[in-house]
């Protein structure tokens, strides 16, 4: 067990920068998410904590040990791969077995090991297969159990469920939690799926473009997002983006009208999710677009201007198309970002 | 339905029609298709027979015949009778198993060891045309070579000796191992670099990500290689390793440039054998017998090998 400091990590590839200037902490038995769309580095970041990957700059501690030169066989890190990477040779038991046999665990331990890990897992019947004769979530399954039998310092997982179907994703997110909580063990996950992102940490860190967007708490990064890539990127549908004109208190749009703070002025960028507006009223006068029903929402369009904005509407709402509608949005519930895409904080 | 008040959804059904096919659809006949694949085939097949089932049936049919020159007399199995209690010949099958075998070995055994360190490096890749160098020569100038650099040439003998390894010139064809061991190193300087090119290929392809996994799980690099990374290249090997066994059973060129089965017949290999017994001694009927069983002897190792090899890949 053990906590991870990042300090100030540069990855460059060339002239192309994968991860710029990245310090993070991590607690120890902390479960952290690293959540971003493709190609923000994540797995770099990943890889570079599992030592498989050498920064080119910056220090990488684990249990308050500098670890940049220390080899990835040394690091004590358990990774489970997108591809799950098990050895296509060795039957499951074989491959679960193997870190045991590399770190040299007495071969007493080994099989009441591997059982309560394969246990763990919801494994034991398939020990004896090849990973080819398994499916997709057993194999998830299996590279879980061989991450977990050795008792890491740190786990690392690499999109482990960007292969599975919903349903299964669904339910191994849960198991993944469950294991998380019961090994107590620091884990670092990366994904670019929101809802896994929400689901599974104790702290999401945000990245775009190799930089780190935003660290806080599932709750933070939701109701407190620190910029627009941060506000666009959580929750689906994602935050309303309206960009307008703040004057003496108030946020002016083709088609939206909304208070604002004094100290927000100029050219700036509302933000409301669409959970926060209401059919009805006038902060937006605009024309219906669309009407999505998914079962227990209804998602509504409305075009005010140019801008299409979504609202989170009654199961039962439908409408027509092209038929004239007003918004409210919640007054608390406003944010408003500069032309930087930072956040304007209110000091009322 | 009026048609002079076409509605939005009748105008893209109208634009679109133009460009549906205006011939009738081609079909195949299904007989036509059936055999489409075998016509696909076909040529490769018939070139196949030409080169290799027309000799092949033509040496089995003349190994039942004593042959001289034209005249062909019947001679049943007599041919095979006498060829099985030809010392020559058992002398000649186990000389190829020698030198064919301890070659195979070595340079298989070379080609791994040298892969095994090579192939995490980018400039291998780049480089690969220098290793086929030796493949690229003409075999009989390859033989010349290592002639000149074994027996007429004494090249090797005064490297060692400036080496101060030995005294003077050593006679390779003088003694039964190093006349073998001369052409082996040559089999091994030859074809070394084609299994090593073959084994680079298999590592490079073999999923990064195991490998990455296997060090995370604390692996070496070579615990990694005996592990993992070899079971994985076995089919590779196991194929690789029988195709350049069947061509080493067939090894003539160096034999016949480089000690034409000497000393005492030592180093005769079977090819030689059948060689000496058709063209030398113009036993053409002894030779395809000797060729025939050969042939067979080979087919049944091979299958046996691959076969074993694969299956137990499986289970
Ligand atoms: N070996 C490499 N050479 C050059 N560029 C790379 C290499 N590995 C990753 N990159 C680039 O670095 C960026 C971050 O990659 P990665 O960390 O894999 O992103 P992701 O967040 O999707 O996991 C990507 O734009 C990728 O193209
Ligand atoms: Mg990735």
């Amino acid at each position: 067990m053990a906590s991870i400091h990042l300090q100030n990590i540069v990855k460059r590839y060339g002239g192309f920068v994968g991860v710029q200037n990245m310090s993070l902490e991590i607690a120890d038995e902390e479960f952290l998410v690293l959540l971003g769309p493709s190609g923000c580095g994540k797995t770099t970041t990943m890889r570079m904590i599992a030592g498989l990957e050498v920064p080119t700059d910056g220090k990488i501690m684990i249990g308050g040990e500098v670890m940049n030169d220390v080899d990835a066989r040394d690091r004590d890190v358990a990774m489970v791969f997108q591809g799950y990477a098990l050895y296509p040779n060795m039957s499951i038991y074989e491959n679960i077995r193997f870190p045991l046999r590399m770190r040299g665990v007495p071969a007493s331990e080994h099989d009441a090991r591997i059982r309560q890990a394969a246990e763990m897992v919801e494994l034991g019947a398939y020990l004896d297969r090849k990973p080819a004769a398994l499916s997709g979530g057993q194999r998830q399954r299996a590279a879980l159990a061989r991450a977990v039998v050795r008792q890491p310092q740190v786990f690392l997982m690499d999109e482990p469920l960007s292969n599975l179907d919903a349903k299964l994703r669904q339910s191994m997110r849960v198991q993944i939690k469950h294991m998380q909580r019961q090994l107590k063990v620091t884990t670092v996950y990366v994904t670019h799926d929101q809802i896994e992102a929400m689901t599974l940490a104790d702290r999401i860190v945000i990245m775009n473009k190799g930089a780190i967007q935003q660290v806080g708490t599932p709750d933070e990064i939701y109701s407190d997002p620190a910029n627009t890539f941060v506000a666009g990127f959580i929750g689906s549908p994602p935050m309303n983006l309206i960009e307008g004109t703040a004057q003496g208190g108030r946020f002016n749009a083709p088609g939206v009208s909304a208070p604002c703070p004094s100290n927000v002025q100029g050219k700036v960028t509302l933000g409301i999710r669409p959970e926060d507006c209401r059919i009805g009223g006038d902060n937006v006068q605009g024309l219906v677009y669309g009407v999505e029903p998914t079962g227990d929402t209804t998602y509504l369009t409305v075009l005010a201007g140019t801008k299409k904005i979504e609202v989170k509407a009654a199961r039962d709402y439908r409408s027509d198309i092209d038929v004239s509608i007003g918004i409210t949005f919640d007054p608390a519930r406003l944010y408003f970002f500069g032309q930087d895409g930072e956040r304007i904080r209110g000091v009322a | 339905m009026p048609t002079d008040a076409p509605s939005v959804l009748a105008k893209g059904v109208a634009q679109a029609a133009p460009i549906r096919p205006t011939q009738p659809r081609r079909r195949r006949s299904p007989a036509l298709r059936k055999a489409f694949p075998y016509l696909l085939v076909a040529p490769a097949v018939a070139y196949l027979l030409v080169i290799t089932l027309y000799p092949g049936l033509f040496a089995i049919y003349q190994s039942l015949f004593v042959v001289k020159f034209l005249t062909w007399t019947w001679a049943g199995a007599d041919n095979y009778t006498t060829i099985l209690q030809d010392r020559e010949f058992w002398a000649a099958l186990g000389n190829t198993a020698i030198i064919g075998g301890i070659s195979l070995c070595l340079q298989t055994a070379i080609a791994l060891t040298l892969a095994y360190f090579a192939y995490r490096d980018p400039l291998i890749r780049g480089w690969r045309i220098v290793y086929l160098m030796p493949m690229l020569f003409m075999p009989s100038a390859v033989a010349f070579i290592w002639k000149l650099a074994f027996n007429d040439g004494r090249v090797i003998s005064d490297l060692l000796g400036r080496l101060g390894l030995i005294e003077g010139n050593v006679d390779w064809l003088g003694s039964i191992w190093l006349s073998r061991m001369t052409l082996i190193v040559a089999d091994v300087w030859q074809w070394t670099p084609f299994l090593f090119i073959i084994f680079v290929a298999a590592l490079q392809g073999q999923d990064q990500e195991i490998e990455e996994a296997a060090r995370l799980d604390g692996a070496s690099w070579p615990k990694i290689f005996w592990n993992i990374s070899l079971p994985m290249m076995r089919p590779v090997i196991v194929v690789a390793v029988t195709l350049r066994g069947i061509d080493i059973t067939t090894m003539f060129t160096n034999v016949f440039v480089m000690t034409q089965g000497t000393p005492g017949g030592a180093t005769e290999t079977m090819s030689y054998f059948i060689y000496r017994q058709g063209f030398r001694m113009f036993n053409f009927g002894y030779a395809s017998a000797a060729s025939v069983l050969m042939l067979i002897l080979t087919i049944i190792i091979a299958q046996t090998v691959v076969k074993r090899a694969f299956h137990s890949g499986k289970s």
